[in-house]
């Protein structure tokens, strides 16, 4: 009896056993699984090629190239015993790999340990980037080091240089949000845009990663003869390439134009917003950024007084000086509180109260007619037809036609510039500043590209645009403004004057063959002593049936007429020369359009 | 003898295909647990060497199931002093693994006294417990049998090997109840197991528990003989995550291999846990074969290799209820609560509910004394099945 119920309890004991195996393999397996590959499995994510820039022309703005690495595969040098004498013999390789290559090292004992833990199977990287000297240096190497490999990973450049810096920004390695739940991936440097159309389009010029599995022991060595069937390696998809409104040609003349001074260009196609060119000066190389940037360059370029990481046609914010004036004519005519007709005196200055506002022609202009006016700039004038308008007209005008907002231009960091409402305590006074482009009102100078190309369009606003995408030639009308032909008349009228009449303030930005119109600008802004100066061009071209619109300005200039218009006139005439015949071809298929 | 050998038609063939089975399977996993270790010189070669302890052990079944078990009874003393003789003498001149003395050398190979140690018992306890002459009322027969099993089994705990020695007692205790020692006596054999686990847990933790310092309770657990060693094995079963890369990590990988094995496994020499060495190569094809099974195989061949036990234990359960005489019950009851409790222990702690205390499953663990040993004892259940009294007199 005794035996029986032994027998029993044995094979109840195994019974348990059952059950308790049905709860760890059944129940609770997927617990387990995912355990186990955890301590297993790593994955290894590859970054897929960054996407090309290209040019409108088809030139290649942003490319990728081969950075060699000189890589040491730690696990082929595992030494017995703790890791520090694994950590040891790496440091005994650098140190030989240092002699003969002729490079420093800055690894710490520190990086090579972490990077024992967290990535082993992957190559640690002794040196980055090295030139093709010290790639023949180690392949001519003899006998061979163990363990040293060379790898290289995609990295940026910019074929152009410098060209364009602020337009197309930099690349950084970006840092993928480790998931705590997933403390086994492996990285690869991925870049991602910081700055500029490549952080714009950074989704699109991104690829889709790939990655593949490796099976890792228990010491966290790569088992190559372990392949795991159901997880298959997936090969990256590179980002799609993007081509820009930019013409690089254009864009070089731009550049040009800012040489030895610190300012921004924008030229615009007016017909449908397309950004032939940006620039801002000084710039900075991009090239310097890939694969990484240095600490003291870094802190070079952001405490360099002349700002070069800042992009001053999109966020470089100026009164906009007589370049603003156009404006108050639109204003006076539109609201109909003036003619073409309209006359006021100038005696070389104009007084309001006890404030005298200055002409910039001491002798004055005497008695003058609108057009005439605009071509002279004369402040006395506008000061007049300004508060005839009143301020307020000018404002929602102003406001209508886009100042004080974004353009809305695909970039980061643009600025809105600022037109401010009546407030409490305005006088007379602030609306003569205005009404010549002083005092409290600010503009990009992609804004005023934009205001000119309004002007130049009779009165259609395009959104500028920098990326070509199939399908849509036309341009996005941002808005449409319902501006008389008269109006347009007398304002273009005189603003061809200034820069074809021989008196004309513009008149040293003339080229042959070409009738252009345009307004120069000049503001001050340091008061007291030291009185400074930014000085503008606006301009659109050829007159008829606008291509081009430029806007321009110098940080520190004497006069637009004098600083800015020789510039414009160089660029405007290496504009037309290398047109190329790929516009042409455009401006007849719009034409035909019209038609 | 010729004889003798004769008789062998008569063993159960169920169990000897039950076991047949099992030593195949433990020849297989074996294989594939160190398959991983191709590159060690050695290490492909163990699953062969199994085989051919697996053929000692299958002749050591044959003679022991040919053998008349009347005569183990009379030479189990002689057995018994002869363990106790190894036990002494693995102290003083064993080698010493893994911080324990369990292994001695005799003629180049290794050999565990305290394996012998436990059959020894089993056949002293048997044979005392069916003389006639016992008598239980008699203080002095108890305390013989006290005398028996704790001469062996302190000093086994003094190896210390507290595996071997946590087989000892419920066998002897499985021994005693069915030879027929008084309930009482048993119900006292409990409760002062009880008070003796009570007072080492309570060395072990009270102190701590009651905030003495760490030199306070070590004071403590040595007037009792025990160490922070022993407690922190506790620890580790109590605790799983308590010390994952040290005392922890056998059970929480052999935990892992065994749950990630799931219904169907995950196929024969595939289980990761074991190849990417998770599951140490050490000890894969020993103690924790079980575990590489239940990997490979998954829940469907966890249940297999349990039934096949459950085969073997019924199998020689019933060959002792058929004996004709009270040794034979003795030795068969004796040996299969030994196997069971081996079977038990050794799953138990693969999937994780005991502590880690290194005790090998038989059959299956790599391992020649401890094969021959098994192989032995069934033999024994043989033995006394064919000179069973239905067997008898089918003969007669």
């Amino acid at each position: 009896m005794r035996m029986r119920i032994a027998l029993v309890a044995m094979l109840a004991g195994l019974l348990f056993l059952v059950g308790s195996l049905w709860r760890i393999q059944v129940r609770d397996v997927s617990k387990y699984r995912s355990k186990v590959d955890r301590q297993s499995v790593r994955r290894v994510r590859l970054p897929g090629t960054r996407g090309l820039i290209y040019d409108r022309n088809g030139l290649c703005l942003a490319d990728n190239r081969p950075s060699y690495c000189v890589g040491i595969y730690i696990e082929e040098l595992r030494q017995p015993g703790s890791w520090s004498n694994t950590i040891n013999r790496v440091e005994e390789t650098i140190a030989k790999l240092s002699g003969v290559l002729h490079l420093k090292s800055d690894v710490t004992r520190e990086e090579i340990r972490k990077h024992i833990n967290r990535r082993l199977p992957l190559p640690f990287p002794a040196w980055r980037d090295v030139d093709e000297t010290t790639v023949a240096r180690l392949e001519e190497l003899e006998p061979r080091l163990p363990g040293v490999a060379i790898y290289y990973e995609p990295v940026r450049s910019y074929p152009m240089g410098a060209l364009a810096s602020h337009l197309l920004g930099y690349v950084g390695r970006s840092d993928p949000e480790q998931d705590p739940e997933e403390p086994w991936q492996y990285y690869h440097p991925e870049m991602e845009g910081k700055y500029g159309v490549e952080k714009t389009f950074n989704d699109e010029l991104t690829g889709i990663a790939g990655g593949y599995v490796i099976h890792v022991d228990a010491s966290g060595y790569r088992r190559k003869d372990f392949v795991n069937t159901e997880l298959k390696p997936r090969e990256p998809v590179s980002g799609s390439d993007i081509v820009l409104t930019i013409d690089s040609r254009i864009q070089r003349l731009a550049e040009k134009a800012l040489e030895g001074e610190t300012g921004a260009v924008v030229i615009l196609d007016p017909r449908n917003g397309d950004v032939l060119a940006m620039a801002s000066s000084p710039k900075f190389d991009p090239n310097d950024f890939s694969p990484s940037v240095s600490a003291e360059e870094w802190d070079k370029l952001n405490t360099d007084p002349g700002k070069p990481m800042v992009n001053r046609a999109i966020a470089g914010i100026y009164p906009p000086g007589s370049t603003f004036k156009p404006l108050v004519i639109i204003t006076a005519l539109e609201s109909g509180v003036a003619t073409a007709d309209t006359t006021f005196d100038c005696p070389g200055y104009f007084q309001l109260g006890s404030a005298i506002f200055h002409c910039w022609q001491k002798a004055g202009h005497g008695t003058l007619a609108m057009r005439k006016a605009i071509e002279q700039s004369c402040n006395a004038y506008f000061c007049q037809l300004g508060l005839r308008c009143t301020y307020d007209r000018i404002q929602r005008m102003g406001d209508a036609v886009g100042f004080g907002h974004k353009t809305g231009i695909e970039m980061g960091g643009e600025s809105a510039g600022l037109l401010p409402k009546k407030g409490r305590g305005w006088s007379g006074g602030d609306t003569c500043n205005a009404s010549i482009g002083q005092g409290a009102v600010s503009v990009t100078p992609l804004q005023m590209a934009v205001f000119t190309a309004s002007i130049a369009n009779d009165g259609t606003v395009y959104r500028p645009r920098l990326m070509m995408r199939r399908g849509d030639a036309e341009g996005e009308v941002a808005r449409k403004m319902l501006w008389a032909p008269t109006t347009m008349k007398v304002l273009k009228g005189g603003m061809h004057d200034v820069i074809e009449a021989e008196t004309g303030t513009g008149k040293r930005a003339k080229i042959p063959g070409v009738e252009m119109a345009g307004k120069t600008g000049t503001a001050e802004f340091d008061s007291g002593s030291q009185r400074r100066k930014h000085t503008w061009m606006t301009l659109f071209a050829p007159f008829d049936q606008p291509r081009y619109v430029v806007a321009m300005v110098l940080d520190e200039g004497v006069s637009g007429g004098l600083s800015v218009a020789p510039r414009i006139n160089e660029l405007m005439r290496g504009v037309f020369s290398a047109e190329s015949p790929a516009s042409n071809v455009t401006t007849t298929v719009s034409q035909g359009d019209k038609s | 003898m010729f004889k003798d050998l004769f008789l062998l038609k008569k063993l159960s063939w169920v169990m000897a295909i039950a076991v047949l089975l099992l030593i195949s399977i433990g020849i297989c996993f074996i294989y594939s647990s160190s398959y991983v270790s191709e590159d060690q010189v050695g290490g492909r070669f163990l699953y062969k060497k199994q085989i051919v302890w697996a053929m000692v052990g299958i002749v050591c079944f044959a003679i022991c199931a040919a053998l008349d078990y009347q005569e183990w009874g009379k030479v189990a003393w002689l057995i018994y002093g002869a363990g106790i003789f190894l036990l002494v003498a693995v102290l003083i001149v064993g080698h010493r693994t893994y911080g324990a003395k369990r292994w001695l050398d005799l003629f180049g190979i290794g050999v565990q006294p305290s394996e012998i140690a436990k059959v020894a018992t089993v056949l002293v306890l048997a044979q005392t417990l069916s003389r006639p002459a016992i008598d239980f009322e008699n203080l002095k027969s108890i305390a013989m049998l006290l005398g028996i099993v704790a001469l062996p089994f302190l000093l086994i705990v003094i190896e210390p090997d507290y595996g071997t020695a946590l087989i000892f007692l419920p066998t002897l205790f499985v021994m005693m109840l069915v030879g027929g020692v008084p309930m009482r006596i048993m119900m006292s054999f409990v409760l002062i197991g009880v008070v003796a686990v009570g007072t080492v847990l309570g060395v072990l933790f009270l102190p701590e528990k009651l905030g003495a310092s760490e030199a306070a309770q070590k004071r403590i657990m040595h007037v009792v003989g025990l160490s922070e060693y022993h407690r922190d094995r506790i620890n580790v079963f109590i605790k799983a995550d308590v010390d994952p890369l040290g005392a922890g990590w056998n059970k929480m990988q052999s935990e892992m291999a065994v749950g990630s094995g799931g219904v169907w496994g995950k196929g024969f020499r595939n289980g990761t846990q074991n190849i990417l060495g998770f599951l140490p190569p050490s000890v894969a094809p020993t103690d924790f074969i079980y575990s590489v099974i239940a990997e490979e195989k998954g829940f469907f061949g966890s249940v297999v290799v349990l039934l096949l036990f459950g085969v073997v234990i019924t199998a020689g359960t019933l060959a002792g209820l058929r004996s004709r005489d009270k040794l034979g019950r003795l030795l068969c009851v004796g040996i299969v609560t030994m196997i069971f409790c081996h079977v038990f222990i050794n799953i138990a702690m693969t999937v994780g509910l005991m502590p880690i205390i290194g005790v090998p499953l038989p059959l299956l663990s790599y391992g020649g004394s401890f094969m021959i040993v098994t192989m032995s004892v069934l033999g024994i259940t043989q033995s006394v099945r064919i000179r069973s009294r239905s067997t008898v007199e089918d003969f007669s």
